[in-house]
């Protein structure tokens, strides 16, 4: 089976205030994919569309190479969501929501759902409207990764977990993808845990997607330029180049080293041209912030 | 070739240090190797199962396999996993080197543009390997 885990095609959903797309995602099989944008960017929207939460106006969504809508039944089988609303206080203990959850999946993995509880340091007798902020995310990622998902989807996971419980949930991942077959995409605003435990990264801008591949090689096409010019060009509005913060002759500028911005700035008078690495962090706020302008 | 160890242990990796994080495990292992601690045709661990301990990406672990498979220091067996290749250990020694050199370059320009000359330059050296004179940090 050569499917991509998921493949989004020019998916549009139009909102009187906002539109997403035409948005296209290419998440591998067997990586850990991560999500990102502003605030407001669609990335919510679109995650929910993939389990048919809000029709989309145009474009296809394909699972494991299942259409959204007419497998969607073969698609929930084998994908799981894990949003932050998930809401398990009605079946009053952890015991007791996990037996309910685990009667709808067959292929539920009794052993590592235990495995689970311990790494996760649940306690089956707790009541659950007693349980932490954190204790509760934890909850709902035992109860969708025991189901061992080929698709596990997780829409801002670590928000308001603490640095341990944020390690054991991206080491139980890294576990959950071990096999090469298993694929998770998630949603976060925690760039320097996407930086350092995600394969793959897309980034979305005003619903439309802005960068797509690997984590590493996305970090490393940008640079953070310095450069100075006494000559009076405007390096402003050039392709490849961003300019960050300027005083007089000196320049900041966030720089693409697939396009021609450094040699170009080189024949256009910028000297002392430096350039220094970013963080994955430092160029999501670069490319955050044009969008500003 | 002998199997991977249980619990594999390199250097520790952080982000806070100077360098990629994949470069990171290059230079972790690479020192292993020249160390001896990893002699030839030992196994490393899977890249999935190594990414898990190290607690980073995948993509990571692999980049860095695939750097130091191409500086002939490990090499693969398709199904049967990662080994220190037989010349991994001279080969390490040898690209440790060849950074040294770069590095100490970079320090003599350096302080030639600070205004140093010849000898003063060959003091400070001398300066620096006496305080480099404790136990290498393992």
């Amino acid at each position: 089976m050569n499917h991509h885990a998921i493949e989004i095609r020019n998916l549009v959903k139009n909102y009187p205030a906002f539109t997403l797309g035409p948005l296209d995602l290419t998440v591998p099989r067997g990586a850990i994919y991560g999500l990102i944008g502003p605030n407001g960017a669609g990335k919510t929207t679109a995650i929910d569309m993939i389990f048919g939460m809000g029709r989309n106006d145009a474009g296809t969504i394909r699972v494991l190479g299942l259409d959204h809508r007419a497998d969607e039944v073969a698609l929930k089988r084998r994908a799981a969501y894990v949003s932050p609303d998930l809401n398990f206080q009605i079946w009053g203990k952890v015991g007791k929501a996990i037996r309910f959850v685990r009667g709808f999946y067959p292929g539920w993995d009794e052993a590592y759902g235990v495995e689970l509880m311990r790494a996760f340091q649940l306690d089956a007798g707790a009541k659950i409207v007693t349980l932490s902020f954190g204790a509760k995310t934890k909850l709902s990622l035992l109860l969708a990764l025991a189901r061992r998902p080929e698709v596990l989807i997780l829409d801002e996971p670590t928000t308001g977990l603490d640095a341990v419980s944020k390690q054991q949930v991206f080491g139980e991942l890294l576990k959950a993808v071990e096999d090469g077959e298993r694929t998770v995409l998630i949603s976060s605003h925690g760039l320097s845990d996407i930086e350092r435990f995600a394969d793959h990264i897309g980034m979305i801008k005003n619903g439309k997607l802005l960068l797509e591949g690997r984590t590493d090689e996305i970090v490393d096409r940008f640079r953070l330029a310095e450069f100075f010019s006494t000559n009076g060009t405007t390096f402003e509005n050039r392709a490849g180049l961003i300019i960050l913060k300027r005083n007089e002759n000196r320049w900041h500028a966030l720089l693409d080293q697939n396009s021609d911005a450094q040699s170009w700035l080189q024949t256009h008078g910028a000297t002392e041209i430096s350039l220094t690495r970013l963080t994955l962090e430092d160029l999501f706020v670069a490319l955050a912030r044009e969008e500003a302008k | 070739m002998t199997p991977a160890p249980k619990n594999f242990l390199i250097g520790p990796i952080s982000p806070a240090a100077d360098g990629a994080l994949y470069q990171q495990i290059v230079d972790r292992i690479k020192r292993e190797i020249a160390e001896g601690r990893l002699p030839a045709g030992a196994a490393l661990p899977s890249f999935r199962q190594f990414a898990e301990d190290l607690l980073v990406s995948v993509i990571t672990v692999k980049r860095a396999y695939e750097e130091l498979e191409r500086d002939g220091i490990i090499f693969r067996r398709q199904g049967l996993g990662t080994f220190v290749a037989e010349r991994g250990h001279a080969r390490s020694r040898e690209t440790k080197l060849a950074a040294a050199r770069n590095l100490l370059r970079e320090g003599f320009r350096e302080a030639a543009e600070a205004g140093l000359k010849p000898g003063e330059l060959a003091e400070l050296a001398g300066e620096i390997l006496k305080e480099k004179n404790e136990p290498p940090r393992h």
